[in-house]
């Protein structure tokens, strides 16, 4: 990022985004419909269930297929459990960009559980490329559930070590309260999501608005911000982990049996001309997938609606007038995830 | 700054100092890994069929394989994994129907040499001579 | 006879000189036994304290530490010495040479120069001067300067700003330091070390002056560039600060200095709060110099807690912290003593 500065205040801030560009939609465009997936890992890799989710709905309404019940049900476990690694790895990085070491390996201890648990279930830990079209690729192990249900309880303890450590922090607080003030008209403008649009008090959750898969059967709240400053953001992404916990709690209850892949034929072979768009509300803000067919196997266009890369655009606007320390700070609160900002 | 927060914070780091490391101490002890683990790949060469699915599925053209047809089967001649491109995605083991390939639980796999990375599974030159000069007009191989 | 065994052998080589007729050179001999016996001290202590730190970071945060190099890793820093020994010391080519290899030289000197007044034991003063407790502020806070110079003359812009934040952080912390110790002065009336430390006979000063251990804490912290006032090595636009440009053996010289000054205030706060050498309980049979190791690492491991705790904080929040609440509160602090004092010895007691 290039920084004009003036003594010591920054006048203006350019983004220089393209080191990590790995050229994954035009990949995209050579492999078949199911040889992408692994490939959409690798765009967010914090929270790599939440981006096949994306995909592979994509592609379910682009070619109709049904999906089963407790496939359903399992990708949402896998999403929200996703979405609280995410979160906890902000909560570790923004830790340490303020400058609390300590409050680095925390977190990150316990998103080793978390990652514990996809290994257990996929076999990777963070490009998992665990959901296929029409379903998932394989069935839960039995200790799987009992090892969620563990974490699940621990975790509340976790937040409440967090809270103490950081978020209480008299020396957290002064550097992030009324730092990097967000308007919420200024953040409709630029076309923020997830938890910096929330954080600014804009009620606005894809989980809840335009429910995808399952999302309308659980009850949950949105955690919304009051000031759209730094430390309102750090909250709002901790009260969204308590919230995903309680999804996943209730998802567990309702865990249904059956089988995990639905009808899909073996090549896979959407209508010519057949174009969607899906979104989901991804960890660091709304994933589109834009998926155009041309009735091979192949996608003929895959363009990905990538958060990170739109809430960088703010950047700028944020920034500016505040001094170098604050940069640090009002960067590591968006959360962007440098694979999924290049692709 | 005279507050709570402050001591909260030392209290934390004080019990934390106390409690049981979560780290292992690599390598004498070894991290436990599920079943499900993506390692390394090993070859049943009995159960292959070479069709070729699994060269087909992976999406890096990782696996180089070649057979020849001895009578009405085929037979594989030498089967090769590229390991430098793979991605650990598991879409060649899941896509084999007759299960022959499979993940094992090896995580160790840096080499010194970038010939090295080729993951040999399956090597078996005699095969394809055998097949040639049985024949008579070799196919493949 | 534990007690007084580093006297014990000062005293040896003083009559070394006494009995072969020269008084002279049994002075010089024993003054080069204490150079010997403060260098070893040093130089051991910060070798301890470096793996000392990692380990203890390591377990704040739930991992081993350094364990590999040697038995519980204690030749780690003897190993991180060997690599810097191998580095080069690349001198920027627009850098003002002759003032860029003399800061890391230099800043090594004030830090042995102070060990000179701090109390190891009973006895065990160096030198005992009258105005020991004011030698020491006013000898340590010579590193500032020449930190200036070393990130004045890396030529750098980093380096610039680093070490502009080093010479403010500095300078305004080292008044709610001497403001916090001048109620220490107070109660004992007078600058002598030893004096300080007989004075705690009866009671710790930590006990009679508490909201001044807590200034004193807090700007010592600063003093000495540790987190939460890192902001000059830390954060300075993400760069090491005034240390950027120098790499290998010069690197390892500033780190020696950042040590042994945390060992001298630590020495510092035994000395004015701990009671230094005094056995607390009247356990006088642990000997005194080991009484005051102890003591000496029981401030040290304090404030390497605090740095593993804490964020950092920002330069302006610093100065507004140091110049609005640290001073007014230990100016308060001299007051209420005062106060206190008068009232003590107009009852009598």
């Amino acid at each position: 990022m290039i920084l004009r500065l003036d003594h010591e205040v920054i006048t203006e801030a350019i983004p220089v985004v393209g080191y990590l560009h790995r050229g994954l939609e035009k990949l995209a465009e050579a492999r078949t419909y199911t040889q992408v997936i692994p490939y959409t890992d690798r765009m967010d890799y914090l929270a790599a269930m939440l981006n096949n989710l994306g995909y592979v709905q994509a592609v379910e309404k682009l070619a109709g297929i049904e999906v089963p019940e407790r496939a359903e049900y399992i990708r949402v476990i896998c999403a929200e459990l996703s979405r609280i690694a995410s979160h906890l790895l902000f909560v570790a990085t923004f830790a340490m960009d303020v400058g609390a070491v300590t409050g680095f390996m925390y977190p990150f201890r316990d998103r080793e559980r978390v990652l514990d648990l996809f290994e257990m279930v996929s076999g990777s830990r963070m490009t998992v490329s665990y959901m296929r079209i029409g379903g998932v690729a394989e069935d839960l192990p039995e200790e799987f559930l009992p090892t969620l249900k563990k974490f699940l309880d621990d975790l509340p303890a976790c937040i409440d070590e967090y809270n103490g450590l950081i978020t209480g922090n008299e020396i957290f607080q002064a550097r992030t309260k009324n730092v990097g003030r967000l308007d919420p008209q200024v953040a409709i403008n630029y076309g923020i999501s997830g938890p910096v649009l929330r954080a600014s008090g804009v009620y606005y959750d894809l989980r809840k608005l335009r429910p995808y898969g399952i999302y309308d059967r659980f009850d949950f709240e949105v955690p919304l911000g009051k000031n759209g400053d730094c430390f309102d953001r750090f909250v709002v992404r901790i009260k969204e982990i308590e919230q995903s916990a309680r999804i996943i709690r209730q998802a567990m209850e309702q865990l249904p049996e059956g089988p995990i892949m639905g009808k899909v034929p073996k090549v896979l072979r959407p209508p010519k001309g057949a174009e969607v768009y899906h979104e989901i509300e991804g960890a660091k803000g709304i994933l589109g997938f834009y998926l155009v067919s041309d009735g091979s196997n192949r996608p003929y266009r895959m363009h990905v609606r990538a958060p990170s890369f739109i809430n960088l655009g703010l950047i700028n606007e944020m920034v500016r007038g505040w001094k170098v320390a604050d940069v640090i700070a009002i960067l590591g609160s968006i959360d962007i995830c440098l694979g999924e900002v290049d692709r | 700054m005279f507050g709570q927060g402050l001591l909260k914070g030392l209290q934390i780091t004080w019990r934390e100092f106390f409690n049981k490391k979560v780290t292992i101490l690599y390598p004498e002890q070894r991290p436990p890994l599920p079943p499900r683990f993506h390692g390394s790949f090993r070859l049943d060469v009995e159960k292959c069929i070479a069709c070729g699915i699994c060269a087909g599925a992976c999406p890096n053209r990782v696996i180089k394989m070649d057979s020849v047809r001895v009578g009405k089967k085929r037979q594989l001649t030498s089967y090769v994994m590229y390991m430098q491109y793979c991605l650990f995605c598991g879409l060649c083991v899941e896509s084999c129907n007759q299960e022959a390939l499979h993940f094992t639980q090896d995580f160790e796999l840096a080499k010194y040499t970038r010939e090295d990375l080729a993951l040999v599974l399956a090597k078996a030159p005699a095969v394809a001579e055998a097949a040639a000069a049985g024949q008579g007009e070799g196919e493949g191989a | 006879m534990l007690e007084n065994l580093f006297v014990a052998i000062g005293d040896w080589f003083n009559n070394l000189g006494a009995r072969a007729g020269a008084p002279y050179w049994g002075d010089l001999l024993e003054l080069v036994w204490i150079l010997v016996a403060i260098l070893v001290f040093l130089g051991l202590g910060v070798a301890m304290l470096v793996l000392l730190e990692r380990r203890v970071a390591g377990f704040i945060q739930v991992r081993y530490g350094p364990n590999r190099v040697g038995p519980q890793g204690i030749l780690q820093t003897i190993a991180d010495m060997v690599k810097l020994l191998g580095k080069e010391i690349i001198i920027p080519r627009a850098a003002d040479k002759v003032l860029f290899l003399l800061a890391p030289v230099l800043i090594v000197v004030p830090v042995v120069m102070v060990f000179a007044v701090v109390p190891f034991g009973k006895d065990m003063i160096p030198i005992d001067m009258n105005i020991g407790l004011f030698y020491f502020i006013s000898v340590a806070s010579l590193t500032t300067i020449i930190l200036w110079m070393g990130g004045w003359a890396s030529n750098n812009k980093y380096s610039l700003v680093g070490a502009m934040r080093v010479v403010s952080q500095m300078v305004s912390y080292e008044v709610p330091l001497v403001l916090s110790l001048l109620g220490v002065v107070m109660l004992v009336g007078s600058l002598k070390i030893s004096d300080i430390v007989r004075a705690q006979e009866h009671i710790w000063f930590i006990f009679t002056q508490p909201v001044a251990f807590l200034i004193y804490i807090v700007a010592a912290c600063a003093e000495v560039k540790r987190v939460p006032f890192d902001l000059v090595e830390g954060e300075s636009e993400i760069i090491a600060g005034p240390y950027t440009e120098y790499g290998g053996m010069a690197y390892a010289l500033f780190m020696l200095a950042e040590y042994g000054e945390l060992i001298l205030i630590s020495a510092l706060a035994t000395t004015c709060f701990l009671g230094g050498w005094l056995a607390p309980f009247g356990l006088t049979f642990i000997p005194s110099w080991l009484w005051f190791f102890i003591k000496l690492h029981i401030m040290i491991l304090f404030f390497m807690w605090l740095r593993w705790t804490y964020p950092r904080i920002r330069v302006d929040q610093l100065m507004h912290f140091g110049w609005k609440v640290l001073v007014p509160l230990s100016l308060a602090n001299i007051f209420i003593t005062g106060i206190g004092m008068y009232v003590y010895r107009a009852l009598g007691w």
